[in-house]
């Protein structure tokens, strides 16, 4: 095999390319979390959001409606879970396994219609530099809106829980609601605000899987990259930067085993097909092992419900 | 500045309990005012309806003849009063300039000055970028403290402030509440400690079962008629009689050392002490200094050196405090609800717990309920337990109750050592005495007791020795009646005595 760097940074494009769900999905559970909000539902509202997306691209046309759709078909399903666990006060867990269990149902049967309809091309920005540089161009160029989005999401995400008085507010009630209710603010407003935006960012990362990624739909096409988008906040250690690098390794992983059963490399499929899961834990583990910083990033009130007595 | 407020016929039920009923009373700038009562005689109530947290069924509140209706804490905030609830309301793992900006409508460089000018003004030391969780239990108060300063309050309400508070820093609130007093913020300051109220107020308000039941000037009041306003009845007091302790050694501890894992554990550091048989030791020392550590090395929670610790002549010291139960120790945690009793159990469920071996409760592997039962209303009947239904779940029990069952359920196989750890905490004078009269009852039989405690009054009262623990080092150990409390305090904030 002749060593071809523009080959290299097509690998390296791809690896990228498939940790964008993830990315988008952990950011937003993450500012769901920070909050003391536990939603198990992503991969729930990533496949509503997958599903939104494809069917309204193929019944209006129009991509950008269908985004924006996706989003809001998140938000939708977020607000279920949101009614359900801070006005009713119903159990996080549960609530986020029905919601699961929940999406996954209607998106199939939604979907019925919808299956091998072909997608259609998402248009990608900065088509005409794609030649330009070796190895950089296909990493940096031609890639879709969503793509640049999802990069710069985790340092967003991180501006704000540290420098904005939004993301302070949202860190207070992830520490201690009763606090924050006693200092004043809303903590319902402020909790239903998180799991509505982390709904908008799951159903995001649906739209990307099923209209740009692979643009089609196939029921339960998410395969799972919820529960690893919820795992890579928690190993993450609630740091955005570091869901950056999680999502990196797991996508980098899942290419590179791709490749190596393609050539025909002599280990178990099974063995490789689960590395990207085993490496990605292992790494977090390693990086985010000071039990100090643990203690000061992870949201004490995550998953306990808050109501006012009165 | 010139404050008046005034509440009239405040009235709150909740189901089963009146928290208040037809409160009414004037506070004026320039006095510091007490609100004194037991638990549960509705001062916590009264006080978040004072900062909003709660609103009242019935009556009105007013501020300067104005009619004050506070809806939400931040329209108490809106009107000036300040509140330092006795569990912080502090986010601990925000830095403390992060608690303080975070209802602040000022610049980043305004507030920082401005706290700067009060810490100051005040001599308040706090480093303000780190979390909250690396102060001590005094340096959050005046955390609390200064967040109210930042909004020149009129009025400022504190909740059992001293709870917490070594001597030392006591005295420094004392100091700082005087000087707001003196600037003309109305101080309300909320206690069960007639000490500090002779002390710091000018007028006290006592309440008791919800009601209002004296208001007076400090002048015309002493702690003892104080105390019987509180309680309804005559108190006696309780004194230790000094007797004769046997040099018969029962536990002794040699060169304890613990190193935790955990940054926010408490290492413990060649901790050595012994007790004889019939003698209370006395651990004194501000919270997290080790004493949750030791209590759990003493207990078997952590499992340390098999020779570190000597109990009647056996080295015990890798054994689970199942096991140590067998050598006749018994355990008293802290944390009545999560550690010693579990709260969705019932009574009688929860007494079996420490007796797993018992061949009368168990058999087979089949619980003997009729036996449990028996041995429950036994230890209700001894132990005063102010209740006769077994079948009811623990966590429903008052904290008073709570802890003559636990304290009875441990006493009742009698031990040869008891160790507690707060055994009185939170809890009101009634049963504070119960307890205490309980532990002197066991040293006159000849039993020894570890007492690990934050309360020096308590300390003075039950010990025979006392020590310090500071930092996960004990201090030498003293004889109970050349200590004061003073000199308790010194130790306890690091210092050093002669």
């Amino acid at each position: 095999m002749i060593f071809d760097i523009n080959f290299v940074g097509l690998i390296i494009a791809s690896i990228m390319a498939s940790s964008v769900p993830l990315i988008l999905a952990s950011c937003g559970e993450l500012i769901t979390e920070r909050s003391g909000v536990l939603n198990l539902g992503v991969e729930g509202m990533m496949i509503i959001g997958a599903i939104s997306g494809f069917a309204l691209m193929t019944v209006t046309g129009s991509l950008f409606i269908a985004v924006i759709g996706a989003m809001l078909g998140g938000v939708l399903i977020s607000t279920i879970f949101a009614f359900l666990t801070q006005t009713l006060i119903t159990n996080h867990v549960a609530t986020g396994l029905a919601l699961t269990i929940f999406g996954i149902g209607i998106s199939a049967m939604i979907g019925k219609n919808f299956v091998g309809i072909p997608g259609k091309e998402f248009p990608v920005l900065f088509k005409s530099l794609k030649d330009t540089l070796p190895f950089l161009s296909p990493i940096l160029f031609g890639h879709s809106i969503v793509f640049y989005f999802a990069f710069a999401l985790p340092f967003f995400t991180n501006y704000f829980l540290k420098k904005t008085k939004l993301g302070l507010i949202v860190r207070a009630v992830g520490d201690s609601p009763e606090s924050a209710s006693n200092q004043g603010i809303n903590v319902k407003l402020v909790r239903y605000s998180c799991i509505l935006y982390g709904g908008a960012m799951c159903g995001l990362a649906g739209a990307y899987l099923s209209m740009i990624y692979t643009p089609q739909w196939i029921e339960n096409m998410t395969g799972g990259r919820g529960w690893i988008a919820l795992a890579l906040v928690v190993f993450s250690t609630w740091n955005p930067i570091k869901i950056l690098i999680g999502a990196m390794i797991f996508g980098g992983l899942t290419i590179i085993q791709f490749h190596m059963q393609a050539v025909g490399v002599r280990i178990p499929v099974q063995f490789l097909t689960a590395l990207p899961y085993i490496v990605t834990i292992v790494v977090l583990v390693i990086i985010s092992r000071d039990s100090r910083k643990i203690r000061l990033s992870t949201p004490s009130s995550l998953g306990k419900s808050f109501y006012k007595d009165n | 500045m010139n404050t008046n407020l005034k509440i009239s016929n405040i009235t709150k039920i909740y189901p089963g309990c009146i928290a208040n009923e037809n409160v009414s009373l004037e506070f004026k700038s320039g006095k510091i005012y007490a609100l004194l009562g037991e638990n549960g005689a509705g001062k916590s109530t009264l006080v978040k309806i004072l900062s909003g947290v709660i609103m009242p069924d019935k009556g009105e509140m007013f501020l300067n003849k104005n009619i004050l209706k506070l809806n939400s804490p931040l329209d108490a905030k809106k009107n000036d009063i300040g509140m330092v609830f006795q569990h912080f309301n502090l986010f601990e793992t925000l830095s403390v300039f992060e608690n303080l900006i975070i209802d602040s409508d000022e610049t980043k460089e305004n507030l920082r000055e401005k706290i700067e000018l009060i810490m100051k003004k005040y001599n308040f030391l706090i480093n303000l970028d780190v979390p909250i969780l690396n102060l001590s239990a005094g340096q959050k108060q005046k955390v609390e403290i200064i967040r109210c300063l930042i909004r020149n309050p009129k009025v400022l309400i504190m909740d059992e402030p001293t709870s917490v508070l070594t001597e030392q820093e006591t005295s420094e609130l004392f100091l700082s509440l005087k000087k707001f007093s003196e600037e003309g913020i109305l101080i309300i300051y909320i206690t069960h400690k007639l000490k500090e109220v002779m002390q710091l107020c000018d007028e006290v308000a006592v309440m008791r079962k919800g009601k209002l039941v004296s208001v007076s000037e400090i002048k015309n009041e002493n702690i003892e008629s104080l105390a019987n306003k509180m309680v309804g009845q005559n108190l006696k007091t309780i004194k230790k009689k000094k007797v004769k302790i046997s040099g018969d050694q029962l536990i002794k501890i040699t060169n304890l050392n613990f190193i935790s894992e955990d940054p926010f554990e408490t290492n413990l550091n060649n901790i050595n002490f012994s007790v004889n048989r019939g003698e209370c030791l006395g651990i004194a020392g501000i919270s997290g200094n080790g004493q949750s550590e030791l209590f759990q090395i003493l207990s078997g929670e952590i499992i340390s050196d098999k020779n570190s610790i000597e109990f009647n002549k056996n080295y015990i010291g890798d054994l689970n405090p199942q096991e140590r139960r067998e050598y006749l120790m018994a355990f008293s945690p802290e944390d009545r609800l999560e550690q010693a009793a579990n709260p969705q159990m019932k009574i009688f469920e929860n007494v079996a717990l420490n007796n797993f071996k018992s061949s009368n409760f168990f058999k087979n592997g089949l619980i003997n309920e009729n036996k449990i039962k028996e041995h429950a209303k036994k230890i209700i009947s001894n132990f005063n337990v102010n209740t006769d239904n077994i079948e009811l779940k623990s966590q429903f029990l008052s904290g008073g109750n709570l802890q003559k069952l636990i304290i009875g359920r441990e006493l009742i196989t009698s031990p040869d050592l008891l160790i507690c750890f707060n055994p009185t905490w939170g809890l009101d004078v009634g049963a504070i005495n119960y307890i205490h009269e309980t532990l002197i009852k066991i040293n006159e039989q000849d039993k020894s007791i570890i007492l690990i405690s934050t309360d020096t009054d308590e300390l003075l009262k039950l010990s025979d020795k006392i020590s310090v623990i500071h930092k996960g080092k004990l201090s030498k150990i003293m004889n109970a009646e050349e200590v004061t409390s003073e000199k308790l305090g010194v130790l306890m904030g690091g210092g050093e005595i002669d």
